[in-house]
Formats: C-alpha cells, structure tokens, sequence
C-alpha cells in the first residue's frame, strides 16, 4: 500500500515537472509559429536572422525578458502584483495536467477531469484581475475587468457546449472521452453543429483575436500587463500561448479524437510505439489548430466589447442550451 | 444578399493565399537595390489629390540641406512672394561662366563679366520699381538695361531676381533666349583720318556719312557700346586717302558706300554671334 503510494506520488511528481517543462518549448514554438504566419499571411518574410529560418528567434526573446529590469511601481500592491504572473502561468500549466497526450500519457487519469480542466483554467481570470488592480494603473484596470466579464461571460456557453459531449460518452474523464470516440467515432460528427460555437467560445477564454479586448493594445496599451516587465511579463506571456496550445488540445481531445489517428489502422499500436504514435497524432492536430488560431489573429479585427457580450448571452448560450437539451432527448431515447 | 459571417471565411482565405504570395520584403544589408549612379532621389514635388503642389515652401528642406543645394520661392499664405536664401548661391560656386550656364557653348571670355563689377546699380533698381517689379515686365526690362548698358550684365539680373523674386535661374534663362546678350561686346575703335591728304580725297563726305549712321559725334561711342568714333590727324596712310582704321586695319581708298558697308558688316557679324538682332531701345 505505502510502495503504491509511493509510486504515485513520484509519477506525479515526474509527471507535473515534464509538463512544466513542456511549457517552455511549446510557448517558443507557437510564438515562433505566430511570428512567421502572421509575417507570411503579411507578404513580410518574418523572423529568419536567429537560426535556420528564425526557429531561434523566440528563445531569443525569451532571454531578452529574463535580462530586462524587472520593475515594480511605487504604488502597485507589491505581493498581489507579484503574485499575478505567477497565478496566471500556474492555471494555464495546473490545467495540463489532465489532457491525454497519447494512450497512458496523462499525468492525472481523473474521473472527473473535464470539471477540474474548466475549474483550473478559470483560475487564470482572477489571476489577471489581480494583476489589474495591483498594477495602480487605469489601462490595467480597465483589461483586468474586462477580462473578469468576458471570461466569467465565455466559461457558461464553453462548459455547456462541452456538456453535450458528456451526455453522450457519459464520462468526466477525458481518457475516456478519446476512448468512446475510438469507438463511435470523432464527436465532431455527433456535436458538429455546437462545435462552432465551443470553438469561438475557446478563443474568447484564452483572449484571442477577434476576443482580445483584455490586451487591446490600440485601447488599453497592454491591458493587465502594462506595468509588468522582465520575466513577470514575460510569464504572461508565455501563459497566453501556452493556454492557446491547451484550447487546442482541448479542442482536439473533446471533438477530435484525441490522440487518434484519423483512420481506423493501426486498430491497436502497443507500448512505446502506441504512445509515440499517439503523441503524433495529438500533436499533430493541436498545431492544426493553434495555426487556426494564428491565421484567425492575422485575418480578423478585434470585435467590440458590446458585440463581445452580446454574442455570448444573446447566441451561444441559448445555442448551446438547446443542443444539450437535444443530445440529452436523443441519447435517452435511443439509449446511447 | 451576403450570408452573415461569409466575410470572415473571405478574409481567412485571402489570408491563407497571402501566405503563400511572393513577399515584398527587401533583405536590405544583403540584397540592395540597383540604383544608377547619377540617382540623387525624386527631384520633381508631388501633388496632392487636388492637383496642388504639396510642397508649402516651409523651407525647411532648404535649412537642413547641408551643402545647401535648395534654394526656393514661393507664396506664402498671403499670397505675397517669399524665398529662401540668396538666389543660386550653388551656382556660384560651381561656375562663373555665364554661357555655360546659360546652356551655351562655353568660349574663352573676351571680357569676363562679373557678378560682382561694377554697374549703375541704381538704374536697375529704379527701372524695376518703374514696372512694380512685376514679373510680366521682365523682357521690358531687360530690353532698358541691355539699351542702357549694351549687354546684360549678371550684376543687373541679380537685382532683377531679387527685386521681381523671379527665380534667378528663371531670370537667366530669359536672359540667354531672348535676343539679348550676356556679354559686353568688344567695342570696334573707327578712326577717321583728318590728315590734309584723307579730307581732300573726301574724308568729311566718309566722317559725315559714319555719324549719320551710328548717330555719335566723333569722340563718343554708340549706346550699345559696338563702335567708338574719333578723328585722328596721323593714321598715316596717305597713300591711301581717304582712309578708316578699324581698330588695327587700315582701309583705303574708301567711298561712302564702302564706308559704311564695313561698318556694316561688323555689325553683322556681331549680331550673328549673338544670333539675333538686339532689340531695340524702347
């Protein structure tokens, strides 16, 4: 019993390190890959001095933040201010902790997963809340709020789409999920039509164009972070993109099959190469959609606060409403 | 009638074409541009919409030039004329001879004209005050000063430039197409020989005939400044008589006719050289 433990605790343990290493490569990646899309969908070649093609270049940035001054403002609510970053960064990474990444690749198999990945992702407003008002500054403030109302606004339509998806697998796990729908196949085909408005819902939880009015540089300066510098800044930044890559994972692993392949064969790949196998096809299909997301960014204008909420109240969530409603009716009368 | 949200998918798919578009970014340090040699960047001002100069002569592209290659005149809000800086100051330091830049073939100077000699400065002025200094009356103008002095002196155009704040190329451009000259010509010395032998032979006839027509007493020289005339008891060509010196030639024996055709064809020749026949003196 005690060596069960034991072992438990260590696989946690090794398990919350990778993923807190995983974080770092991840965020240079997708900062890369914003960099050079959004450079090439410009007609501008992009980053291409720091390494081949530039691939350098964010690491690069990396090291610029940790050599800046990191500098606080005579009137910021120290503790809270430096807190913030830290708050933010730990929900994005605590809320990994859940998602399969390939078959037995998941640091916390829990039965209740899909509560626990929306309840800890929905930390990260009251982080950037914090971070708004220790800041002692208007543009702060203002980001701060507006992320606390757009959030709070997108968590209901974003869990009540996902709910569907529950009805219909009968799980919280999200092991389980990516099971069923090895066997039922994607539940894009069974929740096609709430999927548009999970997925719009994702990107105005991880304040993404066209939902970024938590940072609206033509507004609000930076919004939450104007104050914050060197590596505090920085850790928002990298929660910013490394809660872009869990959206996509999230989105991949609930409508998408996971770590599926898209066909059925190999029916059963074991071991070491099952989990490399999976860990491709995961990755593979939330690089899909984080590139989805980029090319959203470089095409799509902020939308306007108001039109912002609207949409959530006014159309998501009677959209989302309805389809549980219909999954529910559907499943018990045929008793899926 | 556009399906609502049918822009979105309009824009990611030029978006995604983009991506895949030719780029217009230059590698600067790498790949430069081919530009000619002589390429000193656009020379001409650009025009608004409107079809107006944008340029609102602020002069401060003339203040910042550091080899002051700038210089400019314009309209200020008043409608009144204002420029900047001495006129052609580049110019000067670059070459004094006025036909080169006049755009003529350049040709040793016979009697290089300064900018600087010295003129009836007054004469001009008054003469530009007399027409307003207005820009209209610049071929007037010119047509007083070259009857006043002969020829065009720079000195003179300086102070039409500056008084009617016509350009000074533009002034030295009308100057060199006109029928106007830029140089004083080399006057020709006639000498009427008053020696007994010449007056018997018919010298007063030739000396009578010559100061009808230059229209000067002996001792005095044309307004143009082309002949001088005087008498002289000691050309010394008896055997000649009667005899005209031109400057170093001696012409003889002469008539009337003869006379007054090498006059003539001196002034013929000068007027060819200058292209033109001065016009004359209003």
């Amino acid at each position: 019993m005690d060596m069960e433990l034991l072992l438990g605790i260590g696989r946690f343990v090794l398990a919350t390190t990778l993923l807190l290493l995983l974080t770092v490569p991840t965020a240079f990646i997708i900062i890369y890959l914003e960099l050079k899309v959004i450079a090439l969908m410009q007609l501008r070649v992009g980053p291409n001095r720091v390494g081949p093609a530039g691939i350098f270049q964010s690491a690069i940035h990396g090291f610029k933040v940790l050599a800046k001054e990191d500098f606080t403002p005579d009137q910021a609510d120290r503790p809270s201010f430096t807190m913030a970053p830290w708050m933010v960064f730990m929900a994005a990474a605590m809320s990994m902790l859940v998602i399969p990444f390939a078959p037995g690749m998941v640091a916390i198999d829990s039965s209740i997963g899909v509560v626990y990945f929306f309840a800890v992702l929905g930390l990260s407003v009251v982080g950037l809340l914090i971070a708004g008002w220790a800041s002692y500054n208007k543009y702060s403030l203002l980001g701060g709020l507006r992320s606390a109302a757009q959030m709070v606004s997108y968590e209901i339509p974003l869990t009540l789409s996902v709910v569907g998806i529950v009805v219909l697998t009968g799980s919280l796990s999200f092991t389980e999920i990516v099971e069923w729908q090895r066997v039922n196949g994607w539940a894009i085909i069974w929740q096609l039509l709430i999927f548009p408005a999970f997925f719009i819902a994702a990107t105005a939880e991880i304040n993404r164009t066209p939902f970024d009015m938590v940072e609206a540089d033509s507004e609000l300066v930076a919004g939450f972070a104007t104050e914050y510098s060197g590596m505090r800044f920085g850790f928002f930044f990298f929660a910013e993109y490394v809660s872009l890559f869990i959206m996509s994972a999230i989105v991949v692993t609930l409508f998408f099959g996971g770590y599926l392949a898209p066909w059925p064969f190999p029916a059963q790949l074991d071991g070491f190469l099952g989990v490399l196998y999976g860990l491709f096809w995961f990755f593979l299909k939330t690089y899909l959609f984080v590139f989805l997301s980029i090319w959203m960014r470089a095409t799509l204008p902020r939308a306007r606060v108001d039109q912002l909420m609207g949409l959530a109240w006014k159309v998501l969530l009677p959209l989302t409403l309805v389809n549980l409603f219909v999954t529910a009716i559907i499943v018990t009368a045929f008793g899926l | 009638m556009p399906i609502p949200g049918s822009g979105i998918f309009k824009g990611m798919a030029t978006t995604l074409r983009n991506m895949f578009a030719p780029k217009v970014t230059r590698q600067y340090p790498e790949v430069r541009p081919e530009i000619p040699d002589r390429w000193r960047g656009r020379l001409d001002l650009i025009y608004d919409p409107f079809g107006e100069h944008k340029c609102e002569v602020c002069f401060q592209c003339a203040m910042v030039c550091p080899v002051e290659a700038i210089d400019m005149s314009g309209f200020d809000s008043q409608g009144n004329r204002i420029r900047y800086g001495m006129p052609e100051i580049y110019d000067e330091r670059k070459d004094a001879n006025a036909y080169r830049r006049a755009g003529l073939p350049a040709r040793p100077m016979r009697n290089p004209a300064r900018w600087d000699e010295e003129i009836d400065a007054q004469f001009v002025n008054d003469l530009v005050t007399g027409y307003d200094a207005r820009a209209e009356a610049l071929v007037a103008i010119f047509a007083a000063v070259q009857a006043r002095f002969g020829y065009l002196p720079e000195r003179a155009l300086r102070i039409i430039s500056d008084r009617t704040t016509i350009h000074w190329a533009q002034v030295f451009g009308a100057a060199g197409l006109g029928g106007f000259r830029l140089l004083p010509v080399q006057g020709h010395l006639v000498t009427v020989c008053t020696c007994a032998a010449c007056r018997f032979a018919g010298g007063d006839a030739i000396l009578r005939a010559l100061t009808a027509r230059l229209g000067i007493e002996p001792g005095e020289t044309t307004d143009d400044g082309v002949f001088a005339l005087e008498t002289s008891p000691d050309v010394g060509a008896g055997a000649l008589a009667p005899a005209v010196r031109i400057d170093t030639l001696v012409y003889g024996p002469l008539t009337d006719e003869h006379a007054l055709h090498l006059i003539d064809e001196r002034r013929h020749a000068l007027d060819a050289e200058m292209r033109q026949p001065a016009p004359t003196a209003s």
